[in-house]
C-alpha cells in the first residue's frame, strides 16, 4: 500500500513540475508577450512583491472574511433546514420547490443585484456565498437523515429507545458523512462566488486584484490572484478530507 | 416449571392480507422453542409481535404476567443482519442496550465484556465491525441482546446469512451459551436441521393465513453434538416436519416465482 502511495505522489510531483516548466518555456520562448500569458516565475515575483507591499494581505483578508462569514452562517443554516425537513414532511413539502429551484439557477448571476441591494462591501459578497453555499449542505443534510438505515433504527427500538436517542445514536452519527461532504462541496462553491461577486464590483479582494490586473494588462498580478485562490480552496478542501477521515472512519475504504 | 410466555388468540392483519391466524402458546422458563415454516407463514411477523415491534390485530402477548405492547428490557432480539453500528467498536455496539436503558457505568462494562469472551471475541473489544467476518458480526448481535440480561431471547434467523459451515459451528456454540444461561429463547428459522438441533419444541407454521400447523417435542438428549445430526432419531423429526410443510413450501416457492 505504501509503495503504491509514493508511487502516487512521485507521478503527481513529477506533473506538477513537467507542467510548470512547460508553461515557463511557452510563456517565456513561444508566446513572450506579457500582455497574454505570465509565466510561473513571473507570477512567484509578483506574488513576492504584492506580499511585501502589504496589497495581498488586504485582498486576502477581506476575501477569507467574506468566505468565512457566508460559509458559517449558509452551513448553520443549511444544515438546520435539512433536519427540519427530514423531521417534518410538511416543512420539507414546503421548501423542497425553493431548495431545488435555488439550487439550479445559477444564483451567481444575481451577484450584481445583491451589490444594488447591499452596495460594493462585503455583505453582497456574503450574500452570495451563502446562497451558493446553503443549498448543497441543505441537502446533504436532508439526504443523510432521510437514508439512515431502517434496520439500525429498528435495533434501537428493539431496545426501548426513544426518538431523541435514535436520533443522536443512529440518524445524526449516519447523516455525518453526508453532511461532511455536503460542507466540503461548499468550500468549492463558496471561493467562487467570493471571486465572481467581487468581479461584479468592489473595493478590495481577490477578485478585485484580479479584475483590476486584467484592466491593467498585469498577466503576474491577475494569475497571482488566481493562484492563491486555487491554493487556498486546495488546502481548504485536504484539510477537510483529513477532518472527514478522523470524523467519520468508517465511511473510508 | 413457571409459565414465561403465553400467547392468546394472536392475530395479524396487514391491510387485507391475513398473516397470522389464532397463533396460542405457552412457553415454560428455559425452554428453547423454534419456530420453522415457509417463507410467508409469519413467522417472523410473530417474533416482532412477540419483541414488541408490531402491533398485534388482536389477541396477547403476555411475558411474566405483563402484557406486551412495546419493546422492553425483558426481551433480546437478535436480527437476521447484524445491525452494528459501523463508527462504534464491538463493546460499544454490544453496549447498546444498557446504554439505551441509561446503564454505562464500569459494572455494565465488565459485563458486556463477560459476554464478549462468551460469545468467543475475547480479544476483539475494539475492533470495527467492517473488520470483522460475517459470523463474528453475528456473535456480537448476540452479546448485544444479552448484554440487558432478557428473561426471553428472540432470535430471527440469526444465521441464515452466514456460510454452511460457520453456520454450523454457531448452533453449537449457541447451545453451549444456552447451556450455562438457560434463557427462555423463541427462534425463527426456515432450516428444519437446525430447529431440531437447538430446540426442546418446534413448532410448524402454515402459510396463508400463518398458523400453527403442530407443535413437535424434540426429545432428544442434551447436551448435544453436531454428531446427533446423523442419529435415526434426528433424521426422524426433521422428516416428519419436512412432510408437514412440504406441500405449503412448495406453492410458496411458486407464488415467489411468478
Amino acid at each position: 500500500m505504501w509503495e503504491g502511495v509514493r508511487r502516487n505522489n512521485l507521478a503527481g510531483t513529477l506533473s506538477v513540475v513537467g507542467g510548470l516548466l512547460l508553461w515557463e518555456i511557452i510563456s517565456r520562448f513561444l508566446v513572450a508577450n506579457a500582455l497574454f500569458l505570465a509565466a510561473p516565475s513571473q507570477i512567484v515575483n509578483a506574488i513576492y512583491e504584492l506580499t511585501l507591499s502589504g496589497e495581498m494581505e488586504r485582498h486576502v483578508a477581506i476575501s477569507a472574511a467574506e468566505f468565512a462569514i457566508g460559509y458559517v452562517i449558509a452551513s448553520v443554516l443549511g444544515i438546520a433546514i435539512g433536519f427540519g425537513m427530514a423531521n417534518s414532511p410538511s416543512f420539507k413539502q414546503a421548501m423542497q420547490p425553493w431548495i431545488s429551484g435555488l439550487y439550479a439557477t445559477p444564483t451567481i448571476a444575481l451577484a450584481p443585484l445583491f451589490i444594488l441591494w447591499l452596495g460594493i462591501g462585503i455583505w453582497s459578497k456574503v450574500l452570495v456565498v451563502i446562497f451558493l453555499v446553503l443549498f448543497p449542505v441543505t441537502i446533504n443534510t436532508e439526504a443523510g437523515l432521510r437514508t439512515t438505515s431502517e434496520r439500525l433504527i429498528e435495533m434501537l427500538r428493539s431496545f426501548g429507545a426513544t426518538q431523541q436517542q435514535i436520533f443522536f445514536k443512529v440518524s445524526l452519527p449516519s447523516a455525518l458523512p453526508f453532511i461532511l461532504a455536503g460542507l466540503k462541496l461548499g468550500i468549492g462553491r463558496g471561493l467562487i462566488g467570493v471571486v465572481v461577486a467581487e468581479l461584479f464590483g468592489s473595493r478590495a479582494g481577490l477578485g478585485r486584484l484580479i479584475s483590476q490586473s486584467a484592466d491593467a494588462f498585469n498577466m503576474p498580478e491577475l494569475f497571482a490572484g488566481v493562484i492563491v485562490l486555487a491554493v487556498a480552496g486546495i488546502a481548504m478542501t485536504a484539510a477537510f478530507t483529513s477532518i472527514e477521515r478522523r470524523l467519520v472512519p468508517w465511511t473510508r475504504d | 416449571m413457571t409459565r414465561k410466555v403465553e400467547v392468546t388468540g394472536l392475530n395479524k392483519w396487514f391491510g387485507d392480507l391475513e398473516a397470522l391466524r389464532g397463533i396460542a402458546l405457552e412457553v415454560e422458563r428455559g425452554e428453547f422453542i423454534s419456530v420453522v415454516g415457509p417463507s410467508g407463514c409469519g413467522k417472523t411477523t410473530f417474533l416482532r409481535i412477540v419483541a414488541g415491534l408490531e402491533p398485534a390485530s388482536s389477541g396477547t402477548v403476555i411475558i411474566d404476567g405483563r402484557v406486551v405492547t412495546k419493546p422492553g428490557n425483558d426481551r433480546g432480539f437478535v436480527f437476521q443482519t447484524d445491525n452494528l453500528l459501523p463508527w462504534r467498536t464491538v463493546l460499544s455496539n454490544a453496549m447498546i442496550g444498557p446504554e439505551v436503558g441509561g446503564r454505562t457505568g464500569p459494572e455494565e462494562k465488565r459485563r458486556t465484556l463477560d459476554l464478549l469472551k462468551l460469545v468467543g471475541l475475547d480479544g476483539f473489544e475494539n475492533y470495527y465491525p467492517r473488520q470483522l467476518s460475517g459470523g463474528m458480526r453475528q456473535r456480537v448481535n448476540l452479546a448485544r441482546a444479552l448484554a440487558i440480561d432478557p428473561e426471553v431471547l428472540l432470535m430471527d434467523e440469526p444465521f441464515a446469512s452466514l456460510d454452511a459451515q460457520t453456520r454450523e459451528i454457531m448452533q453449537t456454540e449457541l447451545l453451549r451459551i444456552w447451556e450455562q444461561g438457560r434463557k427462555t429463547v423463541l427462534f425463527v428459522t426456515h432450516q428444519i436441521d437446525e430447529a431440531v438441533f437447538l430446540s426442546d419444541r418446534v413448532l410448524v407454521f402454515a402459510r396463508r393465513p400463518g398458523r400453527l400447523q403442530e407443535c413437535v417435542e424434540i426429545k432428544l438428549p442434551r447436551p448435544r453434538s453436531l454428531g446427533i445430526k446423523r442419529t435415526p432419531e434426528f433424521v426422524a423429526y426433521v422428516d416428519h416436519i419436512w412432510r408437514l410443510i412440504e406441500d405449503d413450501v412448495r406453492t410458496a416457492v411458486i407464488h415467489e416465482h411468478v
